[in-house]
């Protein structure tokens, strides 16, 4: 059988590799960067498997495909945790918890007891909340390490280079991951600029994520153990990948110590940024041209939907369906 | 409807494009709501970063009028230098000034914003300013060359309503020829109903359709709103009144004692 | 001579304000620039000279309310 390419070893390189594994492909994976590492989106991502909480904004194919991750991810790397998501804000935003509350499915109130209970390390702070049992969360660089590692052992190849998409689609089925790198073949595609923070609190302890709600800056804090922590993120029009800004260096510490003042003790171990590759609707896509088959525009849902899309991909490919977050129109 | 710097709109709508959650859905409020007015913003770019060059290409296509806005400014200076960088940009004469004087209610800094509007009124500028229920504000500012008003509902994005149903009144009352907008902190589209119920020639909003749950579909209801206040206002509504005053006959209704 | 964009500070070897502007990638783009907090237009720019410590604002459409 002949090779199937893959180019980009993101999430969305990595999730496809492993579900065209599955179906029997021999695949050849080309990346610029060696490994996953910092020159990937997802290696900045919050690792968060929020189906529900990101319904609250995102469209309904999101959450009904993201339903699909935490047991994929489960399968694959062992690495998820199940303990859900603690939505809460503060006193004076109350309304924007209502808000939440209208737009989403699945969770229960919590009033301060119940988050005493939760994360005892939110104090007092909180007299209300939404508790989203049947979430999850991974910490994504172990995940995409775990990924690419199994990917290694079962046979695929991964070659360390940079490569023209079209060069390589001359020669055999190519399936184009490159995420915002794509942007000169996808003209729709444009950058969300997300920057993030990873902090070191040994003094507080949280099980799950936790969603601060607030009209300007929502903020999540997702635990990575060890006292580690990564809060985030800001969500900016922009495709620069680089240079977080002051401001909002600010506002995300500042929602950090609001959710507990000890993280104003805690040691900045980095600073992240990157921009989230999108379509006009914030929705993934699958484009065919040909040999070329471009997966792209995962936005802020990489580890939610890579799995699914990777699904597609494989069924587009072996079963010859036409998979539903496939784009007729193209270039 | 009075005319805005000569322009008229065919639609008394006018949106803000900023919190929507994709671009697909703010294009899509403004074609199902037909608002013909977007205040847009300016901000700091680098020289490979196209994200402002896709924005302005998109509005572009939507084909409306473009208000250009001083958000953040808080000084002359900065309201100033704003607006003459905008005008360049987006190539109007238009400028919604706002300058503000305290961060938390982004309450308008009245005395800045006066002096801002002379200076911009002098140099060419049509301004649209952003300001309180103050009626002296609101004569210096037209002092000063403006020719329309923008006065708030509620602070912005608060979408408390209209806060002072009095004072919106009394500007209607005291500048009778003038073209007004109420602009911030509406949050229904009632209160634009009312808006335009109170003769006012226009509404600007922002974070009630981009926060609504469905941004297009709030836009849509809004224009009807604003359709039904100022159609309401031409038909002449009745006055109030204390007591009842059936509106069945009563003459020649048969006694049964 | 050291010079800053948008608050970054850089060194260039451009004299003129519409020069430093194609160095830096702006070329076509729809932008506007204001040097010590004083606007220049785009007429002007190619006369604007650059002296040592300006400070150089670029700013571009984005979304307002």
């Amino acid at each position: 059988m002949e090779y199937i390419s893959i180019i980009g070893g993101g999430v969305a390189g990595l999730c496809i590799a492993r579900a065209l594994l599955d179906r029997g492909a021999k695949l050849r994976l080309f990346e610029r960067g060696e490994g996953v590492g910092s020159h990937a989106c997802s290696w900045w991502a919050g690792g968060m498997l929020a189906p529900y909480c990101e319904n609250e904004s995102a469209e309904e194919p999101v959450l009904r495909l993201g339903k699909e991750s935490a047991h994929w991810w489960d399968k694959h790397t062992g690495l998820v945790q199940r303990n859900g998501t603690l939505v809460v804000s503060l006193e004076r935003d109350h309304s924007d918890l209502r808000r939440f509350k209208r737009r989403t499915e699945n969770f229960i109130d919590v009033g301060p007891d119940e988050i005493a209970r939760l994360e005892p390390d939110l104090g007092d702070r909180f007299t209300k909340g939404l508790y989203f049992e049947n979430e999850a969360h991974l910490s994504p660089r172990a995940a995409l390490a775990s990924l690419r590692e199994k990917l290694v052992l079962d046979g695929v190849e991964f070659v360390h280079q940079e490569v023209d998409p079209a060069m390589i689609a001359a020669d055999g089925l190519t399936i184009d991951c490159r995420g915002f790198a794509a942007k000169d073949a996808l003209p729709d595609l444009r950058g969300v600029k997300g920057e993030m923070v990873i902090l070191s609190s040994p003094d507080i302890e949280l099980s799950r994520p936790v969603r601060l709600l607030h009209p300007r800056i929502p903020l999540y804090v997702v635990p990575r153990g060890d006292g580690i922590f990564m809060l985030g993120a800001t969500m900016l029009e922009s495709s620069t990948r680089s240079r977080i800004s002051a401001r909002s260096l600010l506002e995300l510490l500042s929602a950090a110590y609001a959710l507990n003042p000890a993280f104003g003790e805690a040691e900045i171990l980095e600073i992240g940024v990157d921009s989230r590759p999108a379509f006009p609707d914030n929705l993934p896509r699958i484009q065919r041209e040909g040999n070329l088959i471009h997966m792209n525009g995962l936005y802020r849902h990489g580890f939610l939907l890579a799995p699914a899309m990777a699904r597609m991909v494989a069924e587009l490919i072996f079963d010859n369906s036409i998979p539903e977050m496939m784009h007729e129109y193209f270039n | 409807m009075r005319e805005f710097y000569g322009t008229k709109l065919s639609n008394a709508l006018m949106l803000g494009t900023a919190q929507y959650p994709s671009p697909a859905i703010l294009a899509d409020a403004f074609k199902r709501s037909g608002a013909g007015v977007a205040t847009v913003s300016l901000r700091r770019e680098s020289g490979t970063d196209k994200a402002g060059q896709d924005f302005w290409a998109m509005i572009r296509e939507l084909g409306v009028h473009v208000l250009p806005n001083t958000a953040g400014c808080h000084t002359v200076k900065e309201a100033v230098t704003t607006a003459q960088m905008a005008r360049e940009v987006f190539g109007t004469p238009w400028i919604k000034l706002e300058v503000i004087g305290e961060e938390d209610t982004l309450h308008p800094d009245t005395f800045a914003l006066v002096e801002a509007a002379r200076i911009l009124s002098e140099d060419g500028f049509q301004v649209f300013p952003y300001t309180t229920d103050d009626l002296v504000v609101a004569e210096r500012l037209l002092r000063a060359g403006c020719e329309v008003l923008m006065p708030w509902g509620a602070p912005i994005g608060s979408g408390q309503g209209l806060n002072n149903v009095f004072g919106l009144r009394a500007m209607r009352a005291h500048f009778p020829e003038t073209p007004l907008v109420v602009d911030a902190g509406l949050g229904l589209p009632s209160q634009a109903a009312q808006v335009m119920e109170l003769g006012f020639d226009a509404v600007l909003l922002n974070t009630a359709v981009a926060k609504a749950g469905d941004p297009a579909a709030m836009a849509e209801a809004f224009s009807l709103a604003v359709s039904a206040g100022q159609l309401a206002a031409i038909a002449d509504p009745m006055e109030p009144r204390d007591m009842a005053a059936p509106s069945t006959p009563v003459i020649g209704k048969a006694f049964l004692s | 001579m050291n010079i800053s964009i948008n608050g970054e500070q850089i060194d260039t070897s451009a004299e003129t304000l519409t020069t430093l502007l194609e160095q830096n990638g702006y070329a076509n783009a729809t932008i506007a620039t204001a040097v010590n907090s004083t606007f220049v237009s785009q007429g002007e720019r190619e006369n604007h000279l650059l002296k040592e410590g300006d400070q150089i604002e670029v700013l571009a459409p984005m979304q307002g309310g």
